[in-house]
């Protein structure tokens, strides 16, 4: 990897094991591998959030060319947010496009993806469904994204109803997280929900 | 792109600090407004890939980029730093604006050129020191001119033949000219003209020369003198036609009647200040030609001029 980019990497590592934040429990960073093009982040779900109590887990890529290239991101951690595709975990930022800037440190890019979880951006959305119940139900929203939060990133909210309805559809033989976006999608109404999984 | 901050002695301020490449600033510059200062190879390879500043994104494009206040500079030259090749034993501590001098003769510089001991003469870097053979080299050499010696020769025959078509052409061209000049009285006179003005037109692209001493003339010059005059002559752009006449005048037995003799050359000193000298380029003689001369004494002058040599004395 290019020395710029090692060089980089170390010094921002340090940065972060270093900032508040971590002492704090809000960021974490380890490395995947000893050539610094890898890593994994941790950031904790924001107060007053429907994320909050989650623990949501980063792949962090560093491209050859970085800083002049932003790193590569996305949520290992599923998660329903408008701006991130429930699918695939990629993130939409400015920053990690062409807001990039060579100044911007893994510490701030840990801390503008924790900032996008209080402060959503539906109209630059990533995952369209999610973005149009964002705006059309933003009280089921408020639910499924908790649900979510529950289920994959340890959250402390567990809702009844919803869990109830994927068992429904686990004891028609449906997969669990299959099963669990069809509802989210349809806004937990059961019958949509099956009739798209069974057309 | 900046140096290693583990290089220096103590805390680097952090405005010394380049954003992009996280080292110390090496050969900064500063955007315009915000003045955020950058190595000069990080921002240059930044702007090229995004025309903002890389901290606040302000557009900046690189003819915007300034050089980075005195105070900025002094506080980077005072920095010390351990030297470059550190890892190879060096252990000199710099002040940040004597490295780059220090590593033109660090002699820890496993790059530093060294003259081979065992007798090829060639010079070769330290670090390659070891592995060297001058016989292995020397033949590599050899192996490498014979090549240029090859394609030489090559060209060498490839421009004889042009030349040869050359002369060949020019041959013909001129028994052509001749014949023209023969057959008919009018291209006669039009090439004689020509003639005439080429020698004109050489004699005013020539300096003016001043002899100062007259004494000096060589009045039987020998036939190697003879030869650098006219090789000088001829790269001055002389005409062919009167280089052969003008160079059998440099000698006293073609000399005019009022030069022909030591004895008339006593007698006409005084008339010597009247010529019209022209430089030989690099040589210490002068052209006296007729056509510079029209208002000299005809027992002074001969056609097409006159080549005077001297020992000395030609300014
Ligand atoms: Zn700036
Ligand atoms: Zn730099
Ligand atoms: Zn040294
Ligand atoms: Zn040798």
């Amino acid at each position: 990897m290019a020395n710029i980019a090692a060089k980089r990497i170390k010094r921002e590592f340090k940065e972060v094991m270093k900032s508040e934040e971590v002492a704090g429990g809000a960021i974490k960073l380890e490395l995947v591998n000893d050539s610094w093009t890898e890593l994994k982040g941790q950031i904790a779900g924001p107060p007053d959030t429907p994320y909050e109590g989650g623990t949501f887990l980063l792949e962090i890529k560093v491209p050859e060319t970085y800083p002049f290239n932003p790193p590569k991101i996305r949520f290992m951690t599923k998660i329903w947010h408008p701006n991130v595709s429930s699918v695939t975990g990629a993130i939409c930022l400015d920053i990690l496009k062409d807001q990039w800037a060579a100044a911007l440190t893994l510490r701030t890019v840990l801390l503008s993806i924790q900032a996008l979880l209080s402060a959503a951006e539906p109209n630059d959305p990533q995952d369209a469904v999610v973005a149009k119940q964002y705006r059309e139900s933003p009280q089921l929203f408020n639910l499924t994204a908790k649900h979510w939060t529950n289920v994959y990133a340890g959250g402390p909210s567990s809702i009844f109803d919803f869990n109830q309805k994927v068992q429904l559809l686990i004891d028609m033989g449906i997969d669990e997280h299959q099963a669990r976006v069809a509802l989210s999608t349809y806004d937990w109404e059961l019958e949509r929900a099956t009739e798209q999984l069974f057309s | 792109m900046g140096f290693d901050i583990k290089r220096f002695q103590g805390d680097v301020d952090e405005e010394l600090i380049c954003p992009i490449c996280s080292g110390v600033l090496e050969d900064p510059l500063q955007a315009p407004a915000c003045e955020h200062a950058f190595c000069r190879a990080c921002i240059t390879e930044w702007i090229s890939r995004q025309p903002t500043c890389p901290v606040d994104r302000q557009a900046v494009t690189s003819s915007q980029l300034r050089p980075v206040p005195r105070i900025l500079r002094n506080l980077l030259s005072r920095l010390c730093t351990s030297c470059d090749n550190a890892p190879h034993g060096c252990n000199a501590v710099l002040k940040l604006d004597s490295l780059a001098s220090h590593l033109v003769e660090c002699e820890y510089n496993p790059k530093r050129l060294m003259p081979c001991e065992a007798g090829c003469g060639l010079v070769i870097p330290k670090d390659e020191l070891a592995e060297h053979n001058c016989v292995r080299e020397l033949r590599a050499l050899i192996a490498t001119q014979q090549g240029k010696l090859t394609d030489y020769q090559q060209e060498l025959t490839e421009q004889r033949l042009i030349i040869n078509e050359h002369k060949r052409e020019l041959a013909l061209l001129k028994e052509f000219m001749r014949a023209m000049r023969v057959s008919n009285p009018t291209m006669r006179a039009l090439a004689d003209q020509m003639e005439r003005e080429e020698v004109v037109r050489w004699a005013n692209s020539l300096s003016r020369a001043r002899v100062t001493r007259w004494g000096g003339m060589i009045s039987t010059p020998d036939d190697v003198l003879q030869m650098m005059i006219k090789r000088s002559l001829s790269e001055s752009g002389c005409p062919p036609h009167i280089i052969d006449d003008l160079m059998e005048n440099c000698h006293e037995r073609r000399w005019p009647p009022g030069l022909s003799s030591l004895e008339t050359r006593q007698n006409n000193r005084r008339l010597y200040e009247k010529y019209v000298c022209k430089r030989v380029p690099g040589k210490q003689a002068v052209l006296v030609l007729q056509c510079d001369n029209t208002h000299v004494d005809e027992h002074m002058m001969v056609e097409p001029g006159l080549v005077m040599i001297f020992a000395h004395g030609i300014e």
